[in-house]
C-alpha cells in the first residue's frame, strides 16, 4: 500500500473509531513524519491502518488519571439558575455552573445554545434575567474576538491591560511575552495589532485574559485560527494554569480534550427544553 | 517462541524504557525508536511506540509539542515531566526487585540442576 493511501485509510479508521478530528490530525501527522524519517513501508511499520487506529483509539480510552498532587480548591466560581431570554427565546434556562480552584470546565453546545452568553454573564459583561454569579477573586476575560485595540502593539496592550491590573510597565510586558512564547509567539516590535493574522490576535486576547494571573480565567472558543501545534500548546498552558491553581472555563466545540477537563457544562439540552 | 517472550517483556517494560530516554533529553517518536534500538531492545515499530506515548502523555507522564524542522517534516517532541520524573523513579526502583527476585530463582534452579 502506498503511503498516502495508508495515511489517507489511517484517518478514516481513526474517525470511524471516534477519535477527534484533532487527534486524527496529530496521529496522521505523526506517522507521516515517522515514515520520512525511517523510509519504511507503512504495512512495516504500523501494520493495516485499522489496526493501528483501533490501537490509538484504545490508548486515548477512558478517563485520563489526575494529576499526581494535584488539589481542588475553593470555589472561585458559583452560577446559579441563569436564565436568560432574547425577545421571546430562551437562550439560557435555569444553569448551574461551579468551578473551584485548580479546576478546568468545559462548555459545550450547539451554536446558538447560549454558550458565549453565560460566558459573558460569568464575566459580569451581560446581566440575567434571573439567576445569580459569584466570583471569588480577580477575573480574566478571553472573548472570542475583538477586545483589543487596533492601532496598539502586542507590548502596548500588554502595558495597558497590565495597568489596569496593578502591573508596571516592565513586569507587564515580561508577563506578556513570557505567556505569549508558551503559545509559540514572539511578537514582533512595532506592529499594530490590526496586521497580526487570525490566530496571532488569538493569541493576544489570551495572553491579555492572563495577564497578572487572575483567579478566574474564561475563554471562549480561545485556539481560533491557531496551527495544530499552537492548539495543543494552548491546551497544555490550560492544564498549567489549573494546576497553579487558576479556576478556568472554556467554551469549545471540540470534544476530544473533554476527558481531561473536570466538569463538562454540555448546554445543547436546555436550548432544546426551551 | 523465544521470539513471543522477549516481545512480551517488553510490553511490560516499553513504557518504563521510554521515560528512561526521554530523562537523557527530549526526542521524537523516530529517534525513540532508534535510541530504544541502539540500547539493545530491538527494533520498536512505531504501530507499538506511539500508542504508548500517548498513553503516556495522556497520564501526564510525558508533554508533547510539535516543531517544524529545518529540513523534513514537522515532528511531535516528547519532553519527561515532573510526574513522569516521579514515576519513572518508583517504577526503576520496582522493577529493579522484580528483576533481582527473578534472577534469584532462576539461579536456584539452575544450581538445583548442576
Amino acid at each position: 500500500m502506498r503511503t498516502d493511501a495508508w495515511l489517507a485509510a489511517l484517518a478514516g479508521e481513526l474517525q470511524r473509531h471516534g477519535v477527534g478530528a484533532d487527534l486524527t490530525g496529530h496521529v496522521v501527522a505523526e506517522a507521516a513524519a515517522h515514515l520520512a524519517d525511517s523510509g519504511d513501508p507503512p504495512l512495516a511499520a504500523f501494520g493495516p491502518p485499522e489496526m493501528y487506529a483501533a490501537a490509538v483509539a484504545d490508548s486515548v480510552a477512558g478517563p485520563a488519571p489526575a494529576a499526581p498532587g494535584r488539589t481542588v480548591g475553593p470555589v472561585r466560581l458559583a452560577a446559579r439558575g441563569i436564565t436568560k431570554r432574547y425577545r421571546r427565546r430562551t437562550v439560557l434556562a435555569d444553569v448551574d455552573l461551579t468551578v473551584r480552584a485548580g479546576e478546568v470546565a468545559a462548555v459545550i453546545g450547539q451554536n446558538g445554545s447560549g454558550k458565549s452568553t453565560l460566558l459573558r454573564i460569568c464575566a459580569g459583561l451581560a446581566r440575567p434575567d434571573r439567576g445569580t454569579v459569584h466570583v471569588a477573586g480577580r477575573l480574566g476575560y478571553c472573548p472570542q474576538d475583538g477586545g483589543m485595540s487596533e492601532f496598539l502593539t502586542p507590548d502596548e496592550h500588554f502595558v495597558l491591560v497590565g495597568a489596569g491590573r496593578g502591573l508596571s510597565r516592565t513586569a507587564a510586558r515580561r508577563y506578556g511575552r513570557r505567556d505569549a512564547a508558551a503559545l509559540d509567539w514572539a511578537p514582533k516590535p512595532g506592529v499594530q495589532a490590526r496586521h497580526l493574522s487570525g490566530g496571532t490576535r488569538q493569541k493576544l486576547n489570551l495572553t491579555l485574559a492572563r495577564l497578572g494571573d487572575p483567579d478566574v480565567l474564561l475563554l471562549d472558543e480561545p485556539y481560533q485560527g491557531f496551527d495544530r501545534g499552537s492548539y495543543l500548546d494552548f491546551w497544555h498552558q490550560v492544564f498549567r494554569w489549573r494546576d497553579g491553581g487558576a479556576a478556568i472555563v472554556v467554551v469549545t466545540h471540540l470534544l476530544n480534550q473533554l476527558d481531561r477537563v473536570d466538569t463538562v457544562l454540555d448546554l445543547t439540552r436546555s436550548e432544546a427544553a426551551a | 517462541m523465544e521470539q513471543d517472550r522477549r516481545a512480551q517483556w517488553l510490553r511490560g517494560v516499553l513504557d518504563l524504557c521510554v521515560l528512561g530516554t526521554l530523562a537523557r533529553g527530549e526526542s521524537y517518536g523516530y529517534q525513540l525508536a532508534q535510541a530504544l534500538a541502539d540500547a539493545g531492545l530491538g527494533p520498536i515499530q512505531g504501530g507499538t511506540l506511539y500508542p504508548v506515548l500517548l498513553r503516556l502523555q495522556r497520564a501526564g507522564l510525558v508533554a508533547a509539542r510539535w516543531r517544524g524542522g529545518t529540513s523534513g517534516p514537522a515532528r511531535k517532541y516528547y519532553q519527561l515531566t515532573a510526574a513522569g520524573a516521579t514515576r519513572l523513579r518508583h517504577a526503576g526502583a520496582e522493577w529493579s526487585t522484580f528483576a533481582g527476585q527473578v534472577g534469584a530463582i532462576l539461579a536456584q534452579e539452575a544450581a538445583g540442576e548442576n
